[in-house]
């Protein structure tokens, strides 16, 4: 075994339990640290996010990393936490299904939400935790370098991640955003302050939004959500005018009512002079009457057809989901054979060199038997022997990567350790 | 040098912008990695052919851009080419291509069955009809512009209306813009195919005064379409001023654009097909200064 992990995701690890398992990252910095006391020699990464906890290991020849019950037993030590409560929900694995899964939670494959990119950063970070910390090694360096390539391979060869799937970004990026170019010179209304009323403001904001009004039917309310969401407050009673004035408007109010009837709107219409108006009804049940949005100029969209857009995205990530899949087949076998082929490095350096001594001799040997040669016809001749050598030696090269893809070559090795009489 | 540039023919250029095309209409079907460079390289090269080829001709041939109806056509599809790959270099998610090419390769199509013989010239008619000739181009490639943006408000409004999220690989531009476009080039049209219409009348005249000419011809089946056109543009471009401060008005915009489009295709078809004596040189003494 070269490579192990041990880890517990949203998956299998209840919440309440994610919490206590979770590091922060001087407290991850610190179980590096005692690990590398504990297990000399051996590489470690930790990743600690909201949803996950996993352990890393990796080492070779007589520092093979921990086995799995030894690093359930140290995450238990290090959290205080007792074992016998993390063995039932921690998953351990070893070698291939080991960078499998690592390519796969740094994809997004593995997230809550399919495809989210917010972990490849995490992925990096813990990476960057165990450079600190001198638990990084060749083996652990080289799968998480193939993981951050694997995630930019899935990034860009599939559209996984490049659907929106929260309804507030799906108003303002794909609706939204359709109807206008630019927001700096809009105004914005938000009616009532439900709870997608912040997120939704926080996106328009990104968008470029400055000029923003809230109206409540609790003027202290309305104030108060004003002063926190560093907006402007207006009276319920100036509704009318407020809309004639909006370019875009968020309704979240708890109304059991429409707060906007067509009657409302066809009464302010003509003062709009003709600009669009983009109306976001968040509220259940709807603030805005659905009549008006058949109004020419007028674009509402209801919590429904933003959640049909939700789920619509949602289905296209599931559709890509092969695709990114395949990728992370392929990389892991790459990475695997990269890795198997490491072990050979040994074999093939003694050959190498046994050689070189064996064409160092002989060249030395027929120089002395023509002395009248030449620098130049020497240098012929040493690089004639050289090109000689590496030709010689590339056939059991390729062999050798060739087995590699399906495992450690021992066979292949075993031949030419007896055949050439090398060294173990 | 000069023989590689002398062996382009309009097949090179036309082939490049039908592949970017190609590509472009790919992009409903499959996602890839390396298709956006694609289809700006073959734009691109297509473009770069195009405009050698037509720099061969003005320094080669009596056949400066504008001097035949062949020519004519060509450097309107240069402009829109040289519009679509910009366009899609500075919006690389939106398949401006898709609508611009088919108009650069209709064009050059337009070219093809067109007359390559000159336009009678003379001194004293050469800044006229290069006056003419230049606003009727600008008035033709305004009206492309303005179509494609009212083509684009439409389909984004419609996918707006039935509240789909944007397709992969199509994402139109905002509605905003669209309209400001749109409004913009039926203005830019209506005036430019207005100022044409009017260097047209003053070249007539011209030639009338100098003797080249009877008469002016004010039943020639051209002068009675461009006359037809410019009434359509300046009565579309009012119409799309007039409604601008409603909420139909984007919309009647972008219906105005397409019907202004189809206005000038069919100008366009009945002057490739259509009996006229524009172009025709007037008397035998114009071809004799000519040539």
């Amino acid at each position: 075994m070269t490579l192990a992990f041990v880890g517990g995701s949203h998956h299998t690890v209840p919440m309440a339990l994610r919490e206590r398992l979770a590091f922060s990252a001087d407290q991850a910095a610190e179980a590096l640290r005692r690990f590398r006391e504990r297990f000399p020699g051996r590489e470690a990464v930790l990743l600690s996010t909201c949803n996950r906890v996993e352990f890393y290991a990796a080492g070779e020849h007589d520092a093979v990393p921990p086995a799995t019950g030894q690093i359930v037993d140290f995450l238990a030590e290090c959290r205080g936490i007792d074992a016998a409560i993390l063995k039932p929900v921690l998953a351990g694995e070893s070698d291939d299904a080991v960078a499998r899964h690592l390519f796969s939670v740094a994809s997004g494959l593995d997230s809550m939400v399919l495809g989210e990119p917010q972990i490849v950063a995490q992925v990096k970070q813990a990476w960057s935790l165990a450079q600190e910390n001198n638990t990084a090694g060749p083996l652990t360096s080289e799968m998480f370098q193939a993981a951050l390539r694997t995630a930019k391979r899935v990034t860009s060869e599939t559209a996984i991640g490049r659907e929106r799937l929260s309804i507030p970004s799906i108003a303002v990026a794909d609706f939204a955003r359709g109807v206008f170019e630019r927001f700096d010179d809009k105004r914005v209304l938000l009616i009532g302050a439900g709870k997608m009323a912040g997120e939704t403001l926080r996106y328009l904001r990104e968008a470029g939004a400055r000029d923003v009004v809230i109206v409540n039917r609790s003027a202290a309310r309305a104030e108060d959500l004003a002063g926190r969401l560093g907006v402007r407050a207006a009276r319920f009673s100036d509704l009318a005018d407020e809309l004639t004035r909006a370019d875009l408007v968020v309704s979240t109010t708890g109304a059991t009512e429409p707060v906007v009837t067509p009657e409302l709107y066809c009464g302010i219409e003509s003062r709009r002079g003709g600009r669009p108006l983009v109306v976001l009804d968040l509220a259940m049940p709807r603030d805005f009457d659905p009549r008006i949005g058949s109004r020419p100029g007028v674009w509402l969209y209801s919590i429904d057809d933003l959640g049909a857009a939700c789920n619509a995205n949602r289905k296209a990530r599931q559709r890509e989901l092969p695709a990114a899949v395949a990728i992370i087949e392929e990389e892991t076998r790459r990475f695997m054979g990269d890795l198997h082929h490491r072990s050979s490095a040994p074999v093939i350096e003694q050959l190498r060199a046994g050689w070189t001594e064996t064409g160092d001799v002989e060249l030395e040997r027929l120089f002395r038997r023509l002395p009248t040669l030449d620098d130049a016809a020497r240098r012929e001749i040493r690089q004639a022997f050289e090109r000689y050598a590496a030709k010689l030696i590339h056939r059991p090269l390729a062999s050798l990567r060739s087995e590699s893809h399906s495992g450690p070559p021992h066979g292949l090795l075993d031949a030419l350790r007896r055949l050439f009489d090398l060294k173990d | 040098m000069a023989e590689f540039v002398s062996r382009i023919s309009v097949v090179c250029f036309a082939a490049s912008y039908l592949v970017a095309l190609l590509c472009e209409i790919s992009r409903l079907l499959f996602r890839s990695g390396i298709r956006g460079a694609v289809m700006i390289g073959f734009a691109a090269a297509g473009l770069i052919a195009h405009t050698l080829f037509l720099v061969w001709r003005a320094a080669n041939e009596p056949a400066v851009p504008l001097s035949s109806a062949y020519d004519w056509y060509l450097l309107a599809a240069w402009l829109l080419a040289g519009g679509s790959l910009w366009l899609t270099v500075a919006n690389p998610r939106t398949p401006i291509g898709l609508f611009m090419l088919p108009m650069v390769l209709g064009l050059i199509g337009a070219a093809q069955v067109s007359s390559r013989s000159p336009f009678p010239q003379s001194p004293a008619t050469q800044v006229w009809g290069a006056i003419h000739g230049s606003f009727n181009l600008a008035a033709s490639v305004a009206v492309a512009f303005g179509a494609i943006a009212g083509m684009m408000w439409l389909i984004q409004a419609g996918r707006l209306a039935r509240k789909q999220a944007p397709i992969q690989g199509f994402r139109m531009p905002s509605l905003e813009k669209l309209a400001r476009f749109t409004g913009r080039s039926l203005d830019i049209a209506a005036w430019a195919a207005a100022a044409g219409f009017v260097s047209g009348l003053v070249l007539n005249a011209v030639n009338r005064r100098q003797g080249l000419l009877e008469t002016i011809p004010w039943t020639d089946p051209v002068v009675l379409r461009m006359g037809l056109v410019v009434a359509w543009l300046l009565a579309a471009a009012i119409l799309v001023r007039t409604t601008a401060r409603r909420a139909e008005g984007p919309r009647t915009a972008a219906m105005l654009s397409l019907v202004s489009l189809g206005v000038l295709t069919l100008s366009i078809l009945w002057g490739l097909f259509g009996p006229t004596r524009h172009g025709v040189p007037p008397r035998a003494v114009v071809v004799e200064s000519h040539s």
